[in-house]
């Protein structure tokens, strides 16, 4: 038995660490942190250090299948492909490019990514492209479109060192982002002040130097309270508002109204500590602020982007070392997907769908028409799909009947389409809705790059064989093009033509190939001419709009509210030890034995005025949905506040959570609705909630 | 060299005992024991593709190599091992530990106090003093929360005739005998003439714990107490390191600690302040 | 475990190490720490023709050699419906050539530990372990205060390889071959080798009084293990610690001595079987495999039972048992030395900053004011 190492990245979260794969007898059998990775530096969270049990895992797909009569029969890719390529042909020519599209995936490569929207666009003719940014980071996207003119993080990860205040806004760094969260932890141990901002008492929280503990949904009033506070005390810096920013006197208008006795009512929080915060950010040298989907995740996103932008930008508060605006990004490669333009509106680099220009630029490189319409997002495809408009799906990688709102409807939609292709690694309960499901290679199995949030594409290697008949999603989107009648479009031998395509096409990856990747340990975007070793910090002297917009928005309140039916606020959370829909973390005897025997967080006290134990079942329902599960004691929510993990099938948060959008993105608002909870009989166990093949809910 | 990979067993009996528990009755096949089981020892059982988990032995092997366990459903395994009947394969490793003192309570009075399912690893020891003539000297006192959580029905009934028997309910027993344990127990030594000379307690550790404390602070020594410590085992010879209690494993220094050595390895480590909950029942 | 030998007549001196790397190859494959393109120094098996020169010496990998002896994963045994049969490694003689001192003492530790488990047993069986001498401190090293290095410690390696001198002008060193085995007489039969004498060991003590007194003053640690052993530090201190454990593993994972491992169950796939979709996991098993892999004393779920109850609910009990293991003065009967071999890896992979480092100077600081 012989052993290989290959190195890699961690195919998690966003922050992109380093692992070396260790292979033997074609197994990945260990990983082992990387000490000269520049960002991880030898660290791994427990997810990271769980990858081997995630890609081996027995239930692997290995063949193409096909549902006849409702059972999945074996077929070749042959049969595959072509039976896919016959209905698009079919579906396009009866109901137009409109009523076919691709959900691509936040966990492959820029190069699938790319291969996705390429085939979306030139070989379906649609802009019906999408993947599930849309559901954690669009409104950071639309938002900082809007005031900066680029959506990702300013900073560089290890930035969080040259801080001396760090703010971080709705996020849980230490659990979801470990590596980011530890060097958080690094940094106010070195002296650097802590600010959280949160309803829930996380592990920063814990730590912090203040812990504004804000009701749910308040982040905007909040944010404008500091904003008050700020141009109150004059600890605003002028000279920048006066050299890169615009809007600043309507601004300062606009939250004047928000007076720190208001603001305190509405977001619960003392006035004393609004203060302290809001003099801590203005008179740092370097604030790192940092956010994540308490942010997002509400009807409000891009408000709350755009709010979370007029702080820093009115504290100048960006642009240098150490201070920026660091959304940070759920999935290994979101900003990938985001970057290679996997989203209705937008070309590889942010270039416009719907700039002609754009549009006659890829139209001559791809030597074909492209795409005109302005395209659908993923639940805008599920709802023309309920409503008889959109037939025929491709979905690489997503498990959207567990991780998006409202799975009643969506499972309505999927069941609405005429053919749903799943290309996945295993058996979702997604993949059990499909028509046909393609068995694709894993990350450890293919070469290609991954973008992590702060910008850096960095290369992963291949360790081991694909199982069976796997392929990698740059191949079978490459096949499927030739099948549909496009021979020559996609027809590349290595990732790397992929890449060296995407690269001619765009500006800000210009300067990269794969042998620069891997002599500097991976780039940072913009890589261009201008910048031909990377970009550590966006926007040092101006914005890609010009001036930075400073925008008035208003605090509104969360589209449901707790009353008398559903009493209590409900919110939704992640686990360091799981990671979206714990296809590949619950593979993990370890991480799966971390699971709380309860899940759904409760405070003590709530459950002891609702005369509950500890682990007790119950019902919680909202006007959506019911779901049984136990409670677990949590000194992390505040009373009236009720948290759930959304990683598990067996009690999906989904079924309650709240699919009202935020109208500029269409964000769905999973961090917040109203619910209520029934107590079970002491003795008896909550049933788990599974979706039957019919879509519907049935119990075990 | 050890031998991790389990033997087979059969099983041959199975009937329910109480609400959420059932007697299994086992036999090997292929082999036999090498050395002699002493009661309070335990075994593991391996599930094929589900798992394996710790199991104490109800009765010790008769001749023919068939033992008894009690077993309750609290988990993955358990369930799944409840879907099983007579005639169905499983892994077996065992025995492991130490087990109740057996040659030290002859003779002398006895207290065992058990909670829920933890009468099951003192079951065997009973059985033991009734049939070597030392019922006179044996009291019982059996705790749970309610009668529907009672195991054991046909074993208390048939000792109940040659040793003292006490029941207590947490909920719906009478006046005298409703609540924890420990509130009987200062009840029950009272009176000089039931005075044990050793006290076995098995059942959910924070009640031991509080009998065993009762028990000193009624005057008892703590070299006079035993108890049986569950841990979450998976080898049974002190390689996998999940039973530690400080320095010893519980699979080789215990599962049987006597409450002095108990406390004398708790002292090596930091004592926390609990978080208060009350202990419930197995 | 590894024989005491007379080595008074076994020691030998060598130009070049390359020599002796190509003759154990005859027999071994050969294992050494290898340098990637971005310095990363990982332990890598190496085939054939495709050795290179000996890298290393005072640089230790973030990775320990621990994976070779004590599998990451292995199957124990497969059941085939029937009875349950044992799955021993399938291993080749291994050569592990230039491990440091504090690894090989990780190694003396497990061999003791591992003494009767036969997964270990039948990979260690056929391992060569060649030791070498540290000649500088590493980043995070402190093995002089544990009794464990920078000079491979008696006992703990087959050969030891110790540079004596460099020659600068053309790059060649002369090294001191000490065969400290019989495995390690054996491995190097059929060499034509100059016998050291006397003064060359001698030469070898003082370089390591020379290493020794390179290292920094880590009295901090040595008051920290009194301090532990004391049980003085308190309950509050380990509180605070234990919010910065995110329950990663990596401690656990890197350190050359933990061995605590979990086992679970895989059922295996019947290919030819049309896949099923059904949701219920009957207990239909016909064949399945039992598999071991690494655990962590630090997870909330290491000792959770399955009613729930939990003997060490707090992380602040969890993180108290890692150090509990590594320096109480309890397991010195047994295992005659400390638990921590002082490599300091856990201070490098911890993302809470509580590796050995940070907590024995949190302790230090604590409890002398």
């Amino acid at each position: 038995m012989s052993q290989t190492q290959v190195n890699s990245i961690c195919p998690f979260c966003g922050v992109g660490c380093g692992i070396a794969l260790v292979a033997s007898d074609n197994n990945i059998t260990a990983v082992q942190p990387l000490s000269k990775h520049p960002i991880s530096q030898g660290k791994l969270c427990a997810k990271g250090w769980n990858t081997p049990f995630g890609i081996n895992h027995h239930d692997r797909l290995t063949q193409p299948l096909m549902k006849v009569d409702g059972e999945f029969r074996v077929v070749s890719w042959k049969h595959a492909l072509s039976h896919i390529a016959e209905n698009l042909k079919q579906f396009i020519c009866e109901s137009g490019p409109q009523s076919v599209g691709l959900i691509s995936s936040a966990r492959a490569t820029n190069e699938d990514n790319y291969a996705a929207q390429k085939f979306a666009r030139a070989v379906l003719k649609t802009n019906n492209i999408d993947h599930c940014a849309r559901i954690c980071h669009s409104p950071t996207v639309a938002g900082l479109k809007k005031t900066l003119g680029s959506g990702a993080m300013t900073n560089s990860i290890d930035d969080v060192g040259k801080a001396d205040v760090i703010l971080v806004i709705g996020a849980d760094p230490t659990e979801n982002h470990a590596i980011i969260g530890g060097k958080i932890m690094k940094a106010k141990l070195r002296g650097a002040k802590l600010i959280v901002v949160d309803p829930r008492q996380t592990r920063l929280a814990k730590v912090a130097d203040l812990h504004l503990q804000l009701n749910i949904g308040t982040n905007i009033a909040l944010l404008n309270g500091l904003l008050n506070i700020i141009f109150a005390h004059g600890w605003q810096n002028d000279e920048f508002i006066a050299r890169r920013c615009e809007g600043a006197d309507a601004l300062k208008a606009h939250v004047a109204d928000y007076t720190v006795e208001k603001v305190s009512v509405i977001t619960g929080v003392d006035g004393a500590d609004l203060v302290k915060a809001a003099k801590l950010y203005s008179q740092a040298n370097a604030a790192f602020l940092a956010y994540g989907m308490g942010i997002t995740q509400f009807v409000s996103g891009t408000n709350n982007v755009i709010a979370v932008s007029n702080l820093a930008l009115i504290c100048g508060q960006i642009g240098r070392e150490g201070t920026g605006i660091n959304p940070l990004r759920g999935q290994n490669n979101v900003q990938g997907a985001c970057d290679m333009g996997c989203l209705p509106n937008v070309y590889p680099d942010y270039q416009s769908a719907n700039d002609e220009q754009v549009r006659s630029k890829f139209s001559r490189a791809w030597q074909t028409e492209v795409a005109r319409l302005p395209g659908l997002t993923s639940l805008g495809m599920s709802h023309q799909a309920r409503h008889g408009n959109f037939r025929g799906l491709l979905i690489f990688g997503e498990d959207p009947v567990v991780t998006d709102p409202d799975r009643n409807k969506v499972a309505q939609g999927l069941r609405a389409m005429d053919l749903l292709v799943v290309i996945e690694l295993s058996m979702t309960e997604t993949a059990k809705m499909a028509d046909i499901v393609l068995p694709a290679a894993s990350f450890a199995e293919k070469r290609g790059t991954f973008t992590n949030c702060e910008r850096r594409v960095q290369l992963i290697h291949k360790a081991v064989s694909p199982p069976g008949e796997a392929k990698i999603d740059w191949q079978i989107l490459s096949e499927l093009a030739k099948e549909m009648g496009f021979p020559e479009l996609m027809n590349w031998q290595t990732s790397e033509q992929v890449f060296d395509e995407m690269c001619k096409l765009t500006d800000s990856f210009s300067g990269m190939s794969y042998p620069r990747l891997k002599q500097n340990n991976g780039l940072q975007w913009p890589c261009n001419n201008e910048y031909p070793d990377g970009s550590r910090c966006l926007h040092s002297t101006t914005f890609p709009i010009g001036k930075g917009k400073l925008i008035p928005v208003y605090h509104v309140l969360t589209d449901e509210v707790p009353d008398a039916e559903y009493p209590y606020w409900f919110t939704t959370m992640r686990l360091h030890f799981h990671y979206g829909c714990g296809s590949m973390t619950r593979q993990s005897p370890l991480l799966e034995r971390e699971t709380p025997i309860g899940l759904l967080f409760i405070h003590p006290q709530d459950a002891l005025d609702l005369g509950l134990k500890n682990h007790q079942g119950v019902t919680v329902s909202s006007r959506r949905g019911c779901v049984e599960t136990r409670i677990e004691f949590s000194n992390q929510v505040s009373p009236g506040l009720l948290s759930m993990p959304y990683h598990f099938k067996e009690a999906p948060s989904n079924f309650l959570t709240n699919d009202a959008m935020d109208p500029i993105t269409e964000m769905p608002e999973l961090k917040v609705c109203a619910v209520n909870i029934i107590p079970l009989p002491e003795n008896q166990p909550p049933r788990s909630s599974v979706l039957s093949d019919a879509g519907s809910r049935v119990s075990q | 060299m050890l031998q991790l990979t389990p033997q087979t067993i059969r099983i041959v009996d199975v009937y329910d005992d109480g609400s959420h528990a059932r007697h299994f009755t086992f036999e090997p096949k292929g082999f036999v024991h090498d050395n002699p089981i002493s009661i309070g020892q335990f075994f593991m059982l391996t599930l094929p593709g589900v798992g394996l988990a710790p199991f104490t032995y109800t009765s010790i092997p008769d001749k023919t190599g068939r033992f008894n366990a009690l077993i309750r459903n609290v988990g993955h395994l358990t369930e799944k091992l409840f879907s099983l009947g007579k005639g169905d394969v499983l892994g077996y490793n065992g025995p492991f530990g130490r087990g109740w003192p057996v040659g030290l309570i002859k003779h002398k009075e006895v207290l065992i106090v058990a909670g829920g399912c933890g009468l099951a690893p003192v079951a065997a020891t009973i059985d033991y003093l009734i049939n070597n003539g030392y019922s006179k000297s044996v009291t019982l006192l059996y705790a749970t929360r309610d009668s529907a959580s009672q195991v054991l029905k046909k074993e208390r009934t048939r000792w109940s005739s040659s040793i003292k028997l006490i029941e207590t309910l947490e909920v719906g027993g009478d006046s005298d005998h409703s609540g924890l344990p420990t509130q009987y127990l200062s009840h029950l030594l009272n009176k000089d003439d039931q005075y044990p000379d050793i006290v076995l307690t098995c059942g959910p550790e924070a009640m031991m714990m509080a009998v065993a404390n009762s028990c000193v602070d009624l005057g008892l020594k703590t070299s006079d107490i035993w108890m049986s410590i569950e841990r979450r085992m998976r080898c049974g010879v002190g390689l996998c390191g999940h039973c530690y209690v400080a320095n010893s494993y519980a699979c080789q220094q215990g599962p049987t600690y006597r409450y002095d050595e108990y406390l004398a390895l708790e002292s090596k480590t930091v004592a926390f302040e609990k978080d208060k909950v009350l202990f419930q029942y197995c | 475990m590894i024989e005491r030998y007379n080595i008074v007549n076994n020691r030998y001196l060598l130009k070049d190490l390359g020599v002796l790397k190509h003759h154990l190859a005859k027999y071994y494959s050969v294992v050494q720490i290898q340098k990637d393109a971005d310095g990363e120094k990982l332990w890598t098996e190496q085939f054939g023709d495709k050795i290179e020169p000996l890298f290393g010496h005072n640089h230790l990998p973030l990775t320990s050699p621990k994976g070779f002896l004590f599998a990451e994963k292995e199957v124990l045994y497969k059941f085939d419906g029937e009875t349950f049969k044992t799955i021993l490694p399938q291993v080749q003689p291994k050569v592990m050539f230039g491990v440091q001192a504090c690894d090989l003492s990780a190694i003396a530790y497990q061999d003791k530990f591992f003494e009767h488990d036969p997964y270990y047993q039948k990979r260690r069986e056929n391992i060569l372990l060649v030791g070498i001498d540290c000649e500088s401190p590493c980043v995070t090293g402190f093995c002089v205060q544990v009794d464990a290095g920078p000079h491979v410690k008696d006992n703990t390696a087959d050969l030891v390889l110790s540079r004596l001198n460099v020659d600068d002008a053309n790059g060649s060193s002369e090294w001191l071959v000490i065969a400290a085995t019989e495995k390690g007489i054996n491995s190097i039969k059929g060499m034509t080798l100059d016998k050291a004498d006397n003064k060359h060991l001698k030469l070898r003590t003082k370089l390591l009084e020379k290493v020794r007194s390179e290292f920094v003053d880590y009295s901090y640690i040595s008051n920290a293990i009194e301090y532990l052993n004391n049980n003085s530090v308190p309950a509050q201190l380990w509180e605070e610690l234990s919010v910065r454990c995110l329950g990663c593993s990596g401690c656990t994972n890197l350190c050359p001595t933990c061995s605590c491992y979990t086992t679970y169950d895989v059922v295996e796939q019947q290919p030819e079987k049309p896949v099923s979709i059904s949701r219920e996991v009957k207990l239909e098993v016909t064949k399945s495999e039992t598999i071991r892999c690494w655990d962590s004393c630090l997870f909330e779920g290491f000792q959770k039972e399955a009613s729930g109850h939990n003997p060490s609910q707090k992380a602040a009990q969890r993180v108290e048992r890692f150090w509990f293991h590594k320096f109480s003065d309890e397991y010195l009967p047994e295992f005659q030395r400390y638990g921590c071999v002082g490599c300091g890896r856990c201070e490098q992979t911890c993302p809470g900053t509580i590796g050995v480092h940070s907590v024995m100077k949190r302790i230090d600081q604590q409890c002398c004011s």
